[in-house]
């Protein structure tokens, strides 16, 4: 299995947005523009992450995710706002490969179960956005800003007991700040999940990157800001990858 | 050429239709599993679950099968490869039957099989026509055919090897998801079915 290098869209209202520690948002670009852009640069897959909160910006994300649809050809994760398997059948018949849910599942897990069992599990991936409490990990949801008392590898645990086929698993402490990603946080879910685990959150160089792979232990990598703002390149990421023994998709 | 994308009501068929559209071939989605047969290519997509699938085209199972065992060419793709089995673990009803074997669970600790891995002992004049080396899965399942001549290429998840591509009469599986393996994918993809066709 090679590692996967995946990018991750923000968008808010049809536009990509980014921001520090789920706050202090700026526009970047357009998802489709982008998404394009970074499938060339190597990207194994994309991402789109709508946070919206009107029905306008959802709309237009069904308009973008089809636009995105027809110009991408690497796999479309679409995750935000996606409350019942009627949600999530619209963002599948839109365009998209999978769907990632977060909130919801929280408030009712069944509607894991029910996704994978209609769409399949490769359809659906867990979106964990935790935050550190003591030696643990805390379950936050609403982009970060309403505390659970779930446990983040407990979660983790049951979202795939319910069927979820992939972890996308973000650490709210470090989304933005770029000193590199929860390392022991991505580590501790790996160890208790048998599907592939996307570590995100942190990013700040090639060799963040590397160490969630080699000492997190994670599947694949979700990067964002420091593609976005031109710091590095997929192919750079990608070559420091290469130089750490990590195999990966090479970049055309 | 008539390419017609059978649709069993789960997820995304867009990508796959434009992956298809290589400006001369009349791309289209049929839900009715009898009107789809009524084409020059048959496509089954590789979305969904087994169970789910296969209630869909319990109706139509035996005009599907013998329209492909007449020759009718059909590509399928992961789900739709297993569909061209006799059965599967992952859930109840008859797969088509057109190749002897049965859909058994990756032997793996992580399961499902998700992201990009390489293509082996790829044997079928498709990968001459169209080089893929690597490509994007998201399978659970895998098909073991009765009959390892079938296989026309092998990939490996952990210790369980599994075939990557089957070839029999006029139908042809892939496990993997050339749709989404960039464009080297598409190129395969387009070969593959342009060949069928032909």
């Amino acid at each position: 299995m090679l590692t996967r290098l995946i990018v991750c869209l923000d968008m808010r209202d049809g536009r990509v947005v980014k921001g520090v520690q789920f706050e202090g948002l700026r526009d970047v670009g357009d998802p489709v523009e982008l998404a394009a852009r970074y499938e060339i640069e190597g990207a194994d897959e994309v991402v789109f992450l709508d946070i919206s909160a009107s029905v306008e910006g959802r709309a237009t994300l069904l308009g973008t995710v089809r636009r995105a649809a027809d110009v991408l050809f690497v796999p479309l994760t679409v995750g935000g706002g996606v409350r019942s398997v009627d949600d999530v059948a619209q963002v599948l018949r839109a365009g998209a490969d999978k769907v990632s849910i977060n909130t919801a599942a929280i408030a009712r897990p069944a509607l894991i179960t029910e996704c994978a069992e209609r769409f399949g599990s490769q359809c659906v991936v867990a979106s964990i956005d935790a935050r550190k409490a003591g030696d643990r990990w805390r379950v936050w949801t609403h982009g970060g800003s309403v505390r659970t008392e779930l446990d983040a590898i407990e979660w983790a645990r049951e979202c795939v007991a319910r069927g979820a086929g992939e972890i996308l698993l973000t650490s709210i402490d470090r989304d933005g700040a770029r000193r590199g990603y929860d390392l022991a946080l991505t580590r501790a879910v790996v160890d208790h999940v048998s599907v592939p685990v996307i570590a995100s959150g942190g990013a700040g160089s090639a060799e963040h990157v590397r160490d969630a792979v080699l000492e997190g232990g994670a599947d694949a990598v979700l990067v964002a800001g420091i593609l976005h703002d031109g710091l590095t390149t997929v192919r750079e990421l990608k070559d420091v990858l290469v130089r750490a023994h990590i195999p990966v998709r090479a970049v055309a | 050429m008539r390419v017609t994308i059978l649709d069993y009501g789960a997820g995304n068929l867009h990508s796959l239709a434009k992956a298809l559209d290589d400006g001369t071939s009349a791309v289209r989605v049929d839900a009715d599993p009898i009107g789809a047969l009524s084409t020059d290519v048959l496509v089954l997509p590789g979305v969904g679950a087994f169970g789910h699938a296969a209630s869909r085209l319990a109706p139509a199972r035996a005009a599907i099968r013998d329209a492909i065992q007449e020759g009718l060419p059909c590509v399928g793709i992961c789900l739709g490869m297993q569909l061209l089995f006799s059965e599967s673990d992952e859930g109840d009803g008859a797969g088509l039957d057109v190749i002897d074997g049965r859909v058994t669970r990756l032997r793996a600790r992580r399961v499902p099989h998700i992201g990009w891995a390489m293509i082996d002992e790829s044997s079928d004049s498709a990968f001459t026509r169209a080089p893929l080396d690597v490509a994007y899965y998201a399978n659970g399942f895998a098909c073991r055919p009765t009959r390892p001549d079938v296989v026309r290429a092998w990939s490996v998840h952990e210790n369980d090897r599994f075939p990557a591509m089957v070839r029999a009469g006029s139908a042809v599986g892939v496990q993997f998801h050339p749709e989404k393996s960039s464009r080297a994918g598409v190129a395969f993809l387009r070969a593959l079915v342009r060949d069928a066709g032909a």
